[in-house]
């Protein structure tokens, strides 16, 4: 019954039909992906723009690339508007806070994974408890307690609420990431004399380096754009972090656009840079470490 | 005769005993020492805090005097009797809102998209991420500036025909909570893109061949293979929305803190102000109570999905 001329012919041109609509479907899907692109890259890439350009190009080319491209405006961020201070304290806060962290946290992920002792538990879930808890809700207890240790307009009370308050997701990520590790290499250097600090030290730490590059990157990542804290423990512009900085100054950066965004520019290179260096473990922290409150 | 030769191994048996248990408490005090450091700071500066808190929002207090005035829950009830703090509860939620646009409807398309077989996934990935690791105040700073009467969202206006709608966003009653919200969504999505393209590749992919033989289309697919599927991820970027939405602080704070008028007021921005610069302390911690008992709430519903998740 069935005529297999008919039949050829039918599927040939559904064939074309299916092609032309999977054309099509591609050319949509790459549509909504591109223009997704679009709105997530092009203010970036304008403030970048905008960073070079003298005020004059600001206002009759404020769209377009830079060319030729001037320095003036990031000298003018730096100089006048004060971030060459302001960098100096983000640096100084940042790289303290990630010291501090790569000592604390590796230290008590190893013994909440590789050792026994009386109170393990409650003191995990302590710890736990610490995930949820927002730095706004408790920045004005908070705050007289550095009152109370004379620590207000000082870098280390930043650094130390910092550090105590990301505590808690770096402790579980070296948590996981000594727990994955076998045993017979813990009992093996035990049997050959090593003491417990020799073991986690020359052992077990070598043996995480990817954890550990994790916490020091979003350790870094969380303070350099950190702006609560900051904002609340310092009051003197010569210890202010950029972002703190370009809060008081918003007035005046907010008028300037060229100077607005060459401070956007200073804030975001390094982490963008760094970003790009090491964008898998970027993510992949981020992403595991979402879930901090 | 039996005694002497009992003696030594009993003496050898206890002192192995007594050795054996001074060994484990040295194992355990290395074990706390090992802790201490994190948990001294913990404790200062996160745990205290934390029931301190609780413990202000009972009180009247400037900060400055030496006694506190005990109000027992007087603070709660003009907090709910406050139409600034109800206006701040709204604000949140249509935060909240424009957030779940961004994080759910527009993350699952993106996701859905990339995990076809894309050209270029990797640069996609790149580009919707490079948001989320911006500062907060690099977010505020450029999208003030877009949103500004001369700015570029008002240009692109002009340039399309649509003049009549242009307006000076972030003075604007209407328009400046839902304009800052976009920004916080655009330097968020990223984040439930990969989420949730994770989700989709872990997705047993069986499913979809057997469904392909009985001839289910993509939209079938998606709607009964792909949204199951991904019924944890899901519900874990909802939580991560809410959990932001109700701190939102710094984006505000650095555009309209919580202007004009009270438009853009949010609970955490009214915390800081009565807490932090009103010296209003017993006050501004019964709004960061009920700022911490939601957040508290949404945050241990995530872990506790996620660590269902790993098991």
């Amino acid at each position: 019954m069935t005529d297999p001329q008919f039949d050829a012919r039918r599927s040939a041109t559904q064939q074309s039909a299916d092609r032309v609509r999977k054309v099509m479907g591609q050319a949509l899907v790459y549509a909504v992906l591109i223009m997704l692109l679009l709105f997530a890259v092009i203010p970036l890439i304008l403030a970048w723009f905008t960073a070079f350009k003298t005020s004059q190009e600001v206002l009759f080319n404020p769209y377009g690339p830079p060319i030729p491209p001037h320095l003036d405006n990031l000298i003018n961020a730096w100089v006048q508007g004060r971030f060459s201070v302001y960098f100096n304290n983000s640096l100084i806060i940042s790289v303290a806070d990630v010291t501090l962290m790569l000592i604390v946290a590796p230290l008590a992920g190893y013994a909440f994974a590789r050792m026994r002792f009386p109170g393990q538990r409650p003191l995990l879930v302590l710890f736990l408890i610490g995930l949820t808890i927002p730095v706004g809700a408790i920045i004005i207890p908070l705050y007289l307690t550095m009152r109370d240790f004379r620590m207000i307009n000082t870098h280390g009370a930043v650094i130390l609420a910092d550090v105590a308050l990301a505590a808690p997701i770096f402790i579980f990520i070296m948590r996981a990431a000594f727990k994955d590790l076998p045993g017979e290499l813990e009992d093996a250097a035990r049997i050959d004399g090593a003491n417990e600090f020799k073991i986690f030290w020359y052992v077990m730490l070598p043996l995480v380096t990817p954890a550990l590059l994790t916490v020091a990157l979003l350790e870094f990542l969380w303070s350099w754009n950190d702006l609560l804290l900051p904002l609340v423990f310092l009051t003197s512009d010569d210890l202010r972090t950029m972002p703190v900085g370009m809060l008081f100054y918003r007035g005046r950066f907010s008028v300037d656009y060229g100077l607005m965004s060459a401070g956007v520019l200073i804030i975001s290179l390094p982490v963008i840079v760094m970003f790009l260096f090491f964008q898998r473990s970027f993510v992949k922290g981020l992403t595991g470490g979402a879930l901090k409150g | 005769m039996e005694i002497p030769r009992n003696d030594p191994l009993q003496s050898a048996r206890t002192g192995f005993l007594s050795s054996r248990t001074s060994q484990r408490w040295k194992r355990y005090l290395i074990a706390y020492i090992f802790i201490l450091p994190a948990l001294l700071l913990y404790v200062t500066f996160v745990l205290r805090p934390t029931l301190e808190v609780f413990v202000l929002s009972l009180y009247k207090w400037n900060g400055i005097s030496p006694t506190r005035e005990w109000q027992g829950f007087a603070n709660f009830e003009k907090l709910l009797a406050d139409s600034i703090f109800w206006q701040a509860f709204r604000n949140n939620l249509v935060w909240l809102v424009v957030i779940l646009f961004f994080n759910v409807f527009v993350g699952l398309v993106a996701a859905a998209l990339l995990s076809m077989n894309i050209k270029g996934r990797v640069i996609f990935r790149l580009a919707y991420f490079l948001p989320v690791v911006q500062a907060s105040i690099v977010t505020a700073m450029i999208w003030r500036w877009i949103y500004n009467p001369d700015g570029l969202l008002n240009s692109t206006l002009q340039a399309v025909g649509l003049g009549g709608l242009t307006r000076g966003w972030l003075g604007d009653f209407t328009w400046a909570l839902p304009a800052l919200a976009v920004a916080a969504g655009w330097a968020s999505f990223g984040m439930s893109v990969v989420l949730l393209l994770a989700g989709m590749q872990g997705i047993d992919q069986s499913l979809y061949d057997a469904a392909r033989v009985d001839g289910a289309n993509y939209t079938q697919t998606f709607r009964y293979i792909t949204i199951p599927g991904l019924r944890n991820v899901i519900t874990i970027v909802i939580l991560l929305a809410m959990i932001g939405a109700f701190q939102a602080f710094d984006i505000i704070w650095a555009t309209t803190q919580g202007g004009p008028i009270r438009a853009t007021e949010m609970l955490a921005t009214y915390m800081f102000k009565k807490g932090i610069m009103e010296n209003e302390y017993g006050y501004g911690s019964a709004v960061a109570v009920v700022l911490a008992v939601i957040i508290l709430g949404f945050a241990t519903i995530n872990i506790i999905l996620r660590e269902r998740g790993d098991d």
